[in-house]
């Protein structure tokens, strides 16, 4: 896995020191030009519209043109080889511009490190150009009605049939599927096995015939994510990832990249933190003491949560792997994420409801943050989930 | 860029840790608690050089950057320690280094004299035979200073008020704050681990408590509230200024959660006198008002951010106090 190398030598000497070298100093100087000059100056629309992901997926091309789209990646893949303190400062510069969200995420920061560490050559050379280039996107295709946090629980099988699987099944809560690409997915290809074992890890094309993609309108009422509908569905077996009924830990190395590090970097809440104290301030002759107080927090915990992110880096760059402590590391940022917007939303009173257009404040961005917040200590596996993994193996309290 | 103790400084805080722990059984505080004569070991602590942690290699010290001090500071609160080891070798003595008192200071490492420290920040300090209290820049012989007890709660500790009030330099409050906020974390995870240790012994319904989810849940919450607050102390260490606030604001959050949950989990037995409980949660309760409480901490802070020029958002969090 990229994040396992041990990257610093270990040198008894050196002490800690917090200061940026000059080479990071240029690197963020870089970051900060381009996206000056390149990162669009409006807000774009919602992503999870059919508008908004055209737009973003033009964002993701531009970002691509000047090798700024997957810049934690190897050289030998296209990115720009960043250690993952870089990776923080290019994330820093991001947010600080205010630069739109990756609509091609899942893909860069999920699926990619995993194709790197169990793809064949091959599949590397065919899968990661287009998805570093915006061109083909990806969606997830995991979770199934019966499977949610008991993910191990999963029905939709892929059987063998010479050099195809044929898929049936269901699946949901795949984000953006509806206007995506590509899917990558969790089957059972033993057919019989039970729970961890006998899953695959496939990838299908999201127009392969008899997949049908039921849009699900979320909170917002935008198609944001789908329902997929596998009937005999046909793949080359060329398209399995990772080893045959052992997609479990293929997956499990997805998962810990997203409850980890890459998915959520503190620059993106710091950076709303700081938008929370203008708003405060815009607002503040209105409100109550306690108000304030509330809005402390909110910067507290996101400063908090950097100090954290960059002692993690630290220890991942002297070769310590991230495990079950990734699972602190989302409830925080989760639920971080709730209580600033939910401030956000008690400052802005009456208005909090509105969408856009006459009174709206700042277009609504703080309620469409706030919703997407509500999503967040359930996604990528539920905090009540998370602490359970935190209680069992962390602090050794019996199942 | 690298935050993160050396590995040299990992292995010193590590057999620190280790020897705090064997030198400080819960046992020895429970004798203590019941009023039994003091099992000194500030022998133990002089062998392994921590009382001179901070001081320069000249005056025979370990030149060691404060920081480290957190770390110690973390691992003297995880045992409750009863010697005053934080404060002599994180404040007391780097301040006689300071204001040149030379004689005072070897004299001190000797074990001949006590220096005890008044500091408005931390207005009751405990009751010990002093020789010199530093009170301001001035260090003054302890027969001129009254100092009336005061009565705490806690077991463990004796107190005394003394009669004059003595504005403490702000870099040595700060430091003061960051060291209680790191012994808070300490004594946080202790409690959990305490908590953790009876859950997974007690039995209710045919079954351990720790097996209950409503239990798991409680305690990874707080695991969560320390493991996001040890890195802010360290940083705060670091570059002082507005970190320090939020360092000492969460791990009095955290400590009094910590407390809250384990004496939850602990049932009727954690209020009783009897489980060692109290000993940490009491030790805990005095930290979170010394050296700048929770509203202190606030207002400063609500005052940087809400009224000052600090740079706040991305990317400027490593550069506070830099210059």
């Amino acid at each position: 896995m990229l994040l396992s190398k041990p990257v610093v030598p270990q040198n008894s000497k050196i002490k800690m020191d917090i200061r940026y070298t000059p080479d990071q100093e240029q690197f963020r100087a870089e970051v900060r030009a381009w996206l000056h000059a390149n990162a669009p100056r409006e807000r774009l629309p919602s992503l999870d519209t059919a508008e908004g992901f055209a737009l973003h997926r033009q964002w993701e091309k531009k970002l691509h043109a000047g090798n700024w789209g997957t810049v934690n990646w190897p050289v030998e893949y296209g990115g720009r080889g960043c250690d993952l303190i870089q990776w923080l400062i290019f994330e820093e510069e991001y947010y600080r511009a205010d630069a739109p969200l990756r609509v091609s995420q899942n893909g860069i920061f999920l699926l990619a490190p995993t194709i790197m560490e169990y793809g064949s050559a091959e599949q590397k050379q065919r899968y990661l150009p287009p998805m570093a280039s915006g061109d083909e996107i990806w969606a997830q295709a995991w979770s199934e009605p019966q499977a949610g946090s008991d993910l191990a629980a999963i029905k939709s099988k892929a059987v063998r049939d010479g050099d195809s699987y044929v898929i049936s099944g269901h699946k949901i809560w795949s984000s953006r599927a509806v206007f995506a690409d590509w899917s990558f997915g969790l089957f059972r290809t033993e057919q019989d096995s039970q729970r961890h074992k006998g899953l695959s890890k496939i990838l299908v094309p999201l127009d392969s015939p008899g997949l049908e993609i039921r849009p699900i309108a979320q909170l917002d009422g935008d198609p944001g994510f789908a329902e997929l509908f596998f009937d005999e569905v046909r793949v080359p077996v060329a398209n399995l990832l990772g080893p045959e009924h052992g997609g479990w830990g293929v997956a499990m190395a997805t998962a810990g990249f997203e409850r980890g590090l890459l998915l959520r970097s503190p620059a993106r809440f710091q950076a709303a933190a700081q938008r929370l104290v203008a708003l405060f301030k815009a607002y503040q002759d209105q409100l109550s003491s306690g108000v304030r107080e509330l809005v402390l927090q909110a910067w507290r915990d996101t400063e908090r949560f950097n100090a954290a992110t960059y002692a993690l880096v630290a220890r991942v760059q002297s070769g310590v792997s991230v495990s079950s402590e990734a699972s602190a590391n989302k409830i925080f940022w989760s639920e971080m994420d709730k209580h600033m917007h939910r401030t956000a939303m008690s400052i802005m009173g009456a208005q909090a409801e509105l969408e856009d257009g006459l009174d709206a404040i700042e277009n609504g961005r703080w309620l469409d943050g706030y919703m997407f917040s509500l999503a967040g200590t359930i996604y990528a596996g539920t905090n009540e989930i998370q602490r359970n993994i935190l209680a069992e193996r962390v602090l050794g309290l019996p199942r | 860029m690298r935050f993160q103790f050396s590995p040299d400084q990992q292995d010193l805080i590590q057999a620190s840790h280790e020897m705090l722990l064997a030198e400080t059984p819960i046992t020895r505080l429970r004798a203590l608690s019941q009023g039994a004569a003091s099992t000194d070991i500030s022998e133990q602590l002089a062998e392994m050089g921590l009382p001179s942690l901070l001081l320069p290699e000249t005056q025979g010290g370990l030149a060691q950057d404060f920081v480290v001090m957190t770390a110690i500071a973390e691992s003297a609160g995880y045992v409750n320690l009863p010697e005053d080891l934080v404060e002599q070798a994180g404040l007391v003595l780097p301040q006689l280094v300071e204001l040149q008192q030379e004689t005072v200071l070897q004299e001190a490492l000797a074990g001949k004299a006590k220096v005890g420290l008044i500091a408005d920040a931390r207005p009751y300090l405990e009751a010990r035979a002093y020789d010199y209290f530093i009170a301001g820049d001035q260090l003054i012989p302890s027969a001129e200073i009254s100092c009336v007890p005061v009565k705490t709660i806690d077991p463990l500790r004796a107190l005394v008020k003394p009669a004059v009030a003595a504005i403490t330099p702000a870099a040595l409050a700060e430091k003061g704050a960051i060291l209680a906020a790191a012994q808070l974390l300490g004594l946080a995870r202790r409690m959990v681990d305490l908590a953790v240790d009876y859950a997974k012994e007690r039995e209710q319904f045919g079954q351990k408590i720790g097996q209950f989810q409503a239990v798991k849940h409680l305690l990874a919450s707080v695991y969560t509230q320390i493991e996001f607050t040890r890195p802010l102390v360290c940083l705060a260490a670091v570059t002082g200024g507005a970190h320090v606030h939020n360092a000492k604001i969460s791990a009095i959050d955290t400590a009094m959660l910590a407390g809250e949950t384990a004496i939850q989990i602990f049932g009727g037995m954690g209020y009783t006198f009897e489980v060692d409980l109290h000993l940490f949660m009491k030790r805990a309760w005095a930290l979170c008002g010394a050296w700048g409480d929770r509203s202190f901490h606030t207002q400063k802070l609500e005052t940087l951010i809400f009224d000052g020029t600090m740079e706040i958002g991305p990317g400027v969090s490593f550069r506070q106090g830099e210059g």
